[in-house]
């Protein structure tokens, strides 16, 4: 496949690891195989009593081990985020074959994503604060509040000091941070990066989701994820971090090291929607795309496959359905759509364990089915529950946020 | 250089402890005005300190035409909009002409966001439970919100992100925006940051024992730690070809940035300051200047003991025995450290340095420190023509980023 853009190896930019703790499972294996399985990491809420709410379903983390991962030093300074996020990093730069030296290691950085990070531990401050006064506030606590704290404890536990950055834009702050990761690469401003998302499923966090009607079962039908499906009644809380380690090909290859597959361009945007509601328009993420598309130097016909955002909501779903429909009208070829938030859940910043899932699958030549999904809103080509589509060469990756916030991305198989 | 696009900075908007206005801001820079006083935005009787940077009786309607929504503004979203309507006054395009929506984007580094707010919300919900709080408060707390509302205000549809790297996030968000346009994702961007003083921020530090009880003192001998304070700074940057055609005044380039980390501590610097030279080269690398074009530096300058040493020991490091003729200065003793928005904040200083012709003084630091030697211009403002400026930003996380400005000398210069 040719791209109009003719970049130089040392500005084309690849993956070369994943690395993530996940409903389903922890580490590329046992994510991989599950995935494609069509397997579903959503069941009852373990961490915290729902009785009192009409949801009970969520997309916990299972099988996730800190002590694995994580030196003993640094765990116990480490908030549930910060584990996640240094341990799915590790097993990325693993994945990649990239061992941190005194030689390579101010060339080594991080980009993460993530909506709410560790404002669990603010709540502690605020209670301490609010309900017996300053000087109750535990000193402890204070560096966990702040957004950046996962990506300033990986880069402790793992011992690079190159690029550190924390992006945050609700369900794109992930999509976001791999964009941004991409730019720095071109930009020669680090030789690897990590990128990805991490967020955390807490009470709090399911009771704001709760008044704020986003969970299913909206309708008070039966609860479930069900992208893009005509029974769907609201998403299901998940959580979990998705890393992917990011290098230009030009390094890749002195490496020797394995590629899953190419990140040809990105695009970030806007467009018009309230703070927290969906986007009702299309063209916010016509837009993006357009110059997503732009950024890679391809053509709308060269997309043969979307990892969508839709992950159960009325409005969301119908948007972006109605956007392809749109988009890609003209189009010789309609693309595979899946969408993996019927497996994983919606966790905002969920968008790297889609990363992570979308370069699995052109390495591996297969695309996931949308867990959830019987009966498609839209006539697109959607992979139903029950599927499994066929190898592609260039797929999108799909974030949209409430706040009408856009990310696409377009990923290439490695082959050439 | 690493990209010939040359980005210029063509409108300025601040609100902070000493201006409702650049304007403003200038002038009592150049006075060596001190913004640090008693608080009244929320009672401090059982605070160990009491003073900070406070914008006082700070009415939104002033600042924000009525066309614009005013519902559900928390102290945040009005700073940035306040900043943000003058920064485009400033530049020539309010009111926002349609034809640039479509290409122009926002970048907003944050600290807190709406937690003023949440700190209502959260007291609510200790108060009376969690059945009877108003959940709905908190659809404008969130971090992202006041990017979300400055793109839905001027109907943007170009690149829109958060950065949460708190006390960095302001630095890293200009030198993001000016990737955006060098890589050809925008035409212009809204770029800055905001940080409301909240009860949070103002207990977090305190219990780090990281504040002064009187007024900061960088660089000083008796230095006891920093001053909390609150500000906006938001700019207009887009390329000197833009500007050019459109005829617009500039203020000076962004002509590059670099951003490192520490990997040593959450909360404190790493002494041999590696991390903080490594920013400042790469900024300098990044800009295609060499250590002798630099003539004022912008100083992180928290006044807090180790900083202040640190950040010394670095700018020697990186500027070897020119170090001690080039004058460095902490405006953070005028405006108090305002965190998430110092990066932007201390950005809009340069440009106002560079533009004016003058050198902004350190005040209230009136003992020399052995261990802090070099010029930190004590004595008042110096009229000085500028060629370059570096600012520093360091942050919790060890994150540091270091952003380098030009003045710019051909046609719609603006010089004193």
């Amino acid at each position: 496949m040719h791209s109009r853009r003719n970049l130089p190896d040392d500005k084309r930019v690849v993956v070369t690891g994943v690395g993530m703790v996940s409903p389903l499972g922890t580490g590329r294996k046992e994510f991989s195989e599950k995935l494609f399985a069509g397997a579903s990491g959503i069941r009852a809420v373990s961490a915290f009593d729902t009785s009192g709410f009409p949801s009970h379903l969520g997309a916990e983390v299972t099988n996730f081990s800190p002590r694995d991962h994580i030196s003993l030093k640094n765990l116990r300074r480490m908030d549930r985020t910060s584990l996640l996020a240094a341990a799915s990093s590790r097993m990325a730069l693993t994945d990649a074959g990239v061992v941190v030296s005194e030689e390579n290691r101010d060339r080594i950085g991080i980009i993460l994503g993530t909506a709410f990070a560790a404002t669990d531990v603010t709540a502690q401050v605020a209670d301490a604060l609010l309900g017996q006064g300053p000087s109750s506030v535990n000193p402890i606590l204070v560096p966990n509040t702040v957004m950046n704290a996962p990506a300033g404890h990986t880069s402790i536990e793992l011992g690079f000091r190159g690029v550190n950055t924390t992006v945050t834009h609700f369900a794109v702050s992930a999509e976001t941070a791999i964009a941004y990761a991409v730019s720095e690469i071109r930009r020669g401003a680090a030789d690897v990066l990590l990128a990805g998302g991490v967020d955390i499923l807490s009470k709090f966090y399911y009771e704001v989701l709760t008044r704020f009607r986003g969970l299913s079962p909206q309708d008070g039908r039966s609860e479930g994820a069900r992208p893009f499906d005509d029974a769907r009644n609201g998403y299901v809380a998940g959580e979990g971090c998705g890393m992917m380690c990011l290098e230009s090909l030009a390094s890749a290859r002195d490496r020797g090291a394995k590629v899953y597959c190419e990140i040809l361009g990105t695009a970030l945007g806007s467009g018009p929607a309230a703070p927290t509601q969906w986007p009702v328009k299309t063209d916010g993420i016509t837009r993006t795309l357009k110059r997503a598309l732009g950024d890679a130097g391809i053509e709308a016909d060269q997309i043969d496959a979307v990892m969508a955002a839709a992950n159960g909501s009325d409005v969301l779903d119908r948007t972006e359905a109605d956007a392809y429909t749109e988009f890609f009208r003209r189009a010789r070829q309609s693309p595979a759509v899946t969408s993996i938030k019927g497996a994983i859940g919606e966790s905002f910043s969920g968008g790297g364990l889609r990363a992570c899932a979308l370069a699995l699958s052109l390495d591996e030549k297969i695309l996931p089915p949308t867990v959830g999904l019987e009966n498609p809103i839209a006539s697109l080509n959607f992979v139903l529950s029950n599927q499994r589509a066929p190898a592609v060469d260039c797929a999108l990756l799909a974030g949209i946020s409430f706040g009408g916030t856009f990310a696409y991305l377009v990923f290439r198989t490695s082959e050439s | 250089m690493e990209e010939k696009k040359r980005i210029v900075i063509t409108g300025l908007g601040t609100l902070n402890a000493i201006a409702r206005s650049a304007g403003q801001f200038a002038q009592n820079l150049k006075r060596g005005v001190c913004g640090i006083e008693p608080i009244d935005l929320f009672d401090t009787a059982a605070f160990r300190t009491h003073l900070g940077g406070q914008i006082k009786n700070l009415n939104p309607r002033e600042h924000i035409p009525r066309e614009f929504s005013h519902k559900r503004l928390s102290r945040a979203d009005a700073m940035a909009m306040a900043a943000t309507v003058e920064a485009l006054s400033d530049a020539g395009l309010y009111p926002f002409p349609e034809s640039l929506c479509g290409d122009t984007g926002v970048v907003v580094g944050g600290g807190s966001g709406g937690l003023l707010e949440a700190e209502d919300f959260y007291a609510d919900l200790l108060a009376k439970g969690s059945a009877r709080a108003h959940f709905s408060k908190l659809s404008a707390i969130y971090c992202a919100s006041s990017a979300d509302r400055i793109a839905s205000s001027f109907g943007l549809y170009g690149p829109k992100t958060t950065f949460m790297t708190a006390c960095s996030a302001g630095a890293t968000a200009l030198g993001f925006a000016r990737d955006m346009i060098v890589g050809g994702q925008a035409e212009r961007m809204i770029a800055g940051g905001v940080e409301p003083m909240c009860r949070i921020t103002y207990a977090a530090f305190n219990a780090l024992k990281s504040v002064d009880e009187g007024v900061c003192r960088p660089f000083d001998k008796n230095r006891a730690g920093l001053s909390l304070g609150e500000a906006s700074a938001m700019v207009v940057m887009e390329t000197l070809d833009a500007a050019r055609r459109r005829g617009a005044k500039i203020y000076g380039e962004i002509l590059g940035y670099g951003v490192t980390c520490d990997s040593f501590h959450m909360t404190a610097p790493d002494e041999k300051a590696s991390g903080a030279v490594r920013a400042m080269r790469a900024a300098l690398a990044s800009s295609g200047l060499r250590p002798e074009d630099i003539d004022y530096i912008n100083a992180h300058g928290t006044a807090t003991p180790v900083n202040d040493v640190m950040e010394t020991k670095a700018i020697k490091e990186v500027f070897g025995a020119r170090a001690y003729s080039i004058p460095v200065s902490s405006t953070k003793s005028m405006h108090a450290h305002t965190l998430g928005a110092a990066g932007a904040l201390e950005g809009v200083v340069c440009l106002i340095a560079l533009s004016c012709g003058f050198v902004p003084p350190t005040i209230s630091s009136t003992e020399p420190d052995p261990e802090c030697d070099l010029d930190y211009v004590t004595d008042g403002a110096r009229d000085k023509s500028l060629r370059a400026a570096l600012s520093n930003s360091f942050a919790f996380g060890g994150n540091n980023t270091t952003v380098v400005f030009g003045r710019y000398d051909g046609e719609g210069a603006l010089h004193a």
